[in-house]
């Protein structure tokens, strides 16, 4: 498959948009800015950014608890998700949703979600709209491996399958379910597998290089595109931090995590970038441009207003504003 | 006292050809259902010892537990105490380290780049390659019962070549240093990184140089398969540039593709003899179907055929001669 330096610089800068804004998550919710909690994508950047590489605008995704990655690579703009993990106004939630609800319907962004196997349903759902309109979009469902021990995830597959939904369904294999490793849930090593029992193709991809990630995911969009069904991928990746921000991550072998730093997906891709011609200069432009937008984006939420009491009971879906107001 | 080693892929058979092509599907717990009829038919035939490669699925594990549970395990399992890297340098360590140990014959279930890994690891210990990959033409598909009584029957016998092919091999050489081998096909592709690793796009193939062809395998082999016919005792190999210009021959270069491709400057190769290959840009050779060595502008490429590949088992020839010349 060719992939041009047009495409790879792309890629580059959706996975160091990621990298940095997470990095920098980390900081401020150590630091006390960020309510909540916070599930960052470290080390997951390859995932997100050779998926979406592949998606035009409208096209839709579903995403997780650990979204962030999602967002950014589907377009979401730094500065409304920074204002929403501070909780202020500007943010995309109008600083109601945090960390875990972020959604643009703008970008095709079908919201991050905090209940597990939650996004598949969502993304059967967007898939079937797409179908009965035959507008020729394409919904890709990111989750993780716990969330494929879920009957969401098998009834998804299935009514895709079944359907011939133009859904993608990307696994984002991190090993781990909270603080469960994958061999202590499930008895089998490759969620691909699953694929078979619904009669959809499943594939294994090194989800820690962005260039296999892209070359799979543009072959299973196209698929889905032109009316043949769904693709289940498994990116097999790591997360470099713990489930959430705090968790230690103790029960992560040392071995392991050193193991995995060595195939940071970052690194490997500049490697790339260096033998495929781009000069030093040129990367450090794209990084320089990452850092001035962040320092935007946190100076953006920072300065922004935190919702007013008033707004509590709008946009929600029930209509409780008169009960609110009697008590 | 007789020994068997497996080396079980548990990554074959789900690469991005289940996409891009119609390839087989093999789970591990297949994998595990082939390997216990090994085990089992291996013991029956007089093996006592069992060495597998440590994987991430844990086949030796796996089968260990189940056959116990049945009652119906002699041989004794030992598990290889090597650090897994969760790629192909595990079954490359692994078969070195089975040779180390003097096991007698080795079992291989994967596709072509697994026994090309292990064919990186052995010098003299016989192996059995057993297909559970995608389009494979160097491992046999053939039913774990006879490969383990192929293997135990090599074990067996005074002279294991008699029931062995020599195979040939690739080497690849790059400025002067050989850097690595195929069993079957090396592809230079105008690809510039590893990506996949599968390579499925005919029109990003310069060259093809094989060991072996035949019009009826799947695979880059295929296209040189259908301007000769070279078989494993044959010398030699063939060579052949893709060209849309060129002579348009049908193969099947993947699992259900059948596919028009355009061949140019196809010749036999001698044993030994020197192919260069221009590299005027950043290329992937891909070999035995996986993108695996990367060349630039400049580079001094080239290969050569040679008999010094791994020792392969004939399946039928071993279990006919420990059955007949008792």
């Amino acid at each position: 498959m060719k992939i041009d330096k047009e495409q790879i610089q792309d890629m580059y800068l959706r996975m160091r948009k990621i990298r940095e804004f997470e990095s920098k998550a980390q900081s401020l919710f150590a630091e006390g800015k960020i309510p909540g909690f916070v599930h960052l994508y470290l080390g997951e950047e390859a995932a997100a950014a050779g998926v979406c590489a592949c998606l035009d605008d409208e096209d839709f995704i579903t995403s997780t608890h650990r979204g962030h990655g999602h967002i950014i690579a589907k377009g979401g703009d730094l500065k409304y998700m920074m204002a929403e993990l501070y909780g202020r106004e500007t943010g995309y939630c109008k600083g109601k949703g945090g960390s875990m609800h972020i959604a643009d319907r703008e970008r095709g962004i079908l919201g991050a979600n905090g209940i597990v196997g939650a996004g598949h349903n969502i993304a059967v759902g967007a898939g079937l709209t797409c179908s009965y309109l035959n507008n020729g979009k394409v919904v890709v469902c990111f989750f993780g491996d716990a969330s494929t021990n879920q009957g969401t995830f098998h009834e998804s597959l299935n009514l895709a399958s079944i359907w011939k939904l133009p859904v993608v369904f990307v696994c984002e294999n991190n090993y781990y379910g909270i603080s469960m490793s994958q061999g202590r849930h499930m008895s089998i090593k490759d969620i691909a597998d699953r694929a078979s029992a619904y009669g959809i193709p499943g594939i294994a991809v090194d989800g820690n290089d962005v260039l296999a990630v892209y070359e799979a995911a543009s072959e299973a969009v196209a698929r889905a595109r032109k009316g043949h069904g769904p693709t289940l991928i498994e990116c097999k990746t790591y997360r470099q931090r713990g489930h959430f921000e705090g968790d230690p991550g103790t029960y992560k072998p040392a071995k392991e995590q050193e193991e995995w730093l060595k195939k940071d997906p970052l690194p490997r891709l500049v490697n790339i970038m260096k033998e495929t011609g781009f000069t030093d200069d040129e990367i450090a432009a794209i990084d320089n441009s990452v850092a001035a937008e962040l320092a935007a984006a946190i100076t953006f939420a920072e300065e922004s207003p935190s919702p007013k009491v008033e707004s509590t009971v709008e946009d929600v879906y029930s209509d409780i504003v008169e009960e609110v107001r009697v008590r | 006292m007789a020994s068997l080693g497996i080396i079980a892929n548990p990554a074959s058979g789900k690469d991005i050809r289940r996409l891009v092509s119609f390839a087989t599907v093999i789970d591990n717990n297949e994998k595990v259902n082939i390997v216990k009829r090994v085990v089992l038919a291996a013991q029956a035939f007089g093996v006592d010892t069992v060495y597998f490669m440590p994987d991430t699925f844990q086949f030796g594990r796996v089968v260990e537990e189940s056959l116990a549970r049945e009652g119906v395990l002699t041989a004794e399992i030992r598990i290889l105490d090597l650090l897994m890297e969760g790629n192909a340098d595990d079954s490359t360590h692994a078969a070195e380290c089975m040779e180390g140990l003097g096991v007698d014959c080795i079992v291989v279930l994967g596709g072509d780049g697994t026994s090309r890994a292990v064919a990186k690891g052995v010098g003299q210990t016989p192996i059995v390659p057993v297909s559970t990959g995608t389009n494979n033409v160097f491992p046999q598909m053939i039913e774990g019962t006879v490969v383990g009584m192929a293997a135990a029957a090599v074990a067996a016998l005074p002279d294991p070549y008699k029931a062995c092919v020599r195979e040939k091999r690739i080497e690849v050489w790059v400025n002067g240093n050989m850097v690595d081998l195929a069993l079957v096909d090396a592809v230079l592709t105008d690809d510039c990184f590893v990506g996949t690793k599968a390579i499925w796009d005919v029109d990003r193939i310069r060259t093809v140089v094989v060991t072996r062809c035949h019009p009826a395998t799947i695979g880059f082999s295929a296209i040189a398969g259908s301007c000769q016919i070279i078989r494993d005792c044959d010398e030699g190999g063939f060579v052949l540039d893709v060209s849309p210009e060129g002579r348009r021959t049908k193969a099947a270069i993947a699992a259900g593709v059948v596919q028009d491709v355009g061949i140019a400057n196809e010749r036999v190769l001698k044993d030994g003899e020197w192919v260069r290959v221009t590299v005027d840009c950043a290329m992937m050779l891909a070999l035995d179907g996986e993108r695996e060595v990367k060349v630039v502008s400049g580079d001094d490429l080239q290969l050569r055929i040679c008999r010094s590949g791994p020792w392969r088992v004939k399946p039928e020839e071993a279990i006919a001669l420990h059955v007949f010349q008792k």
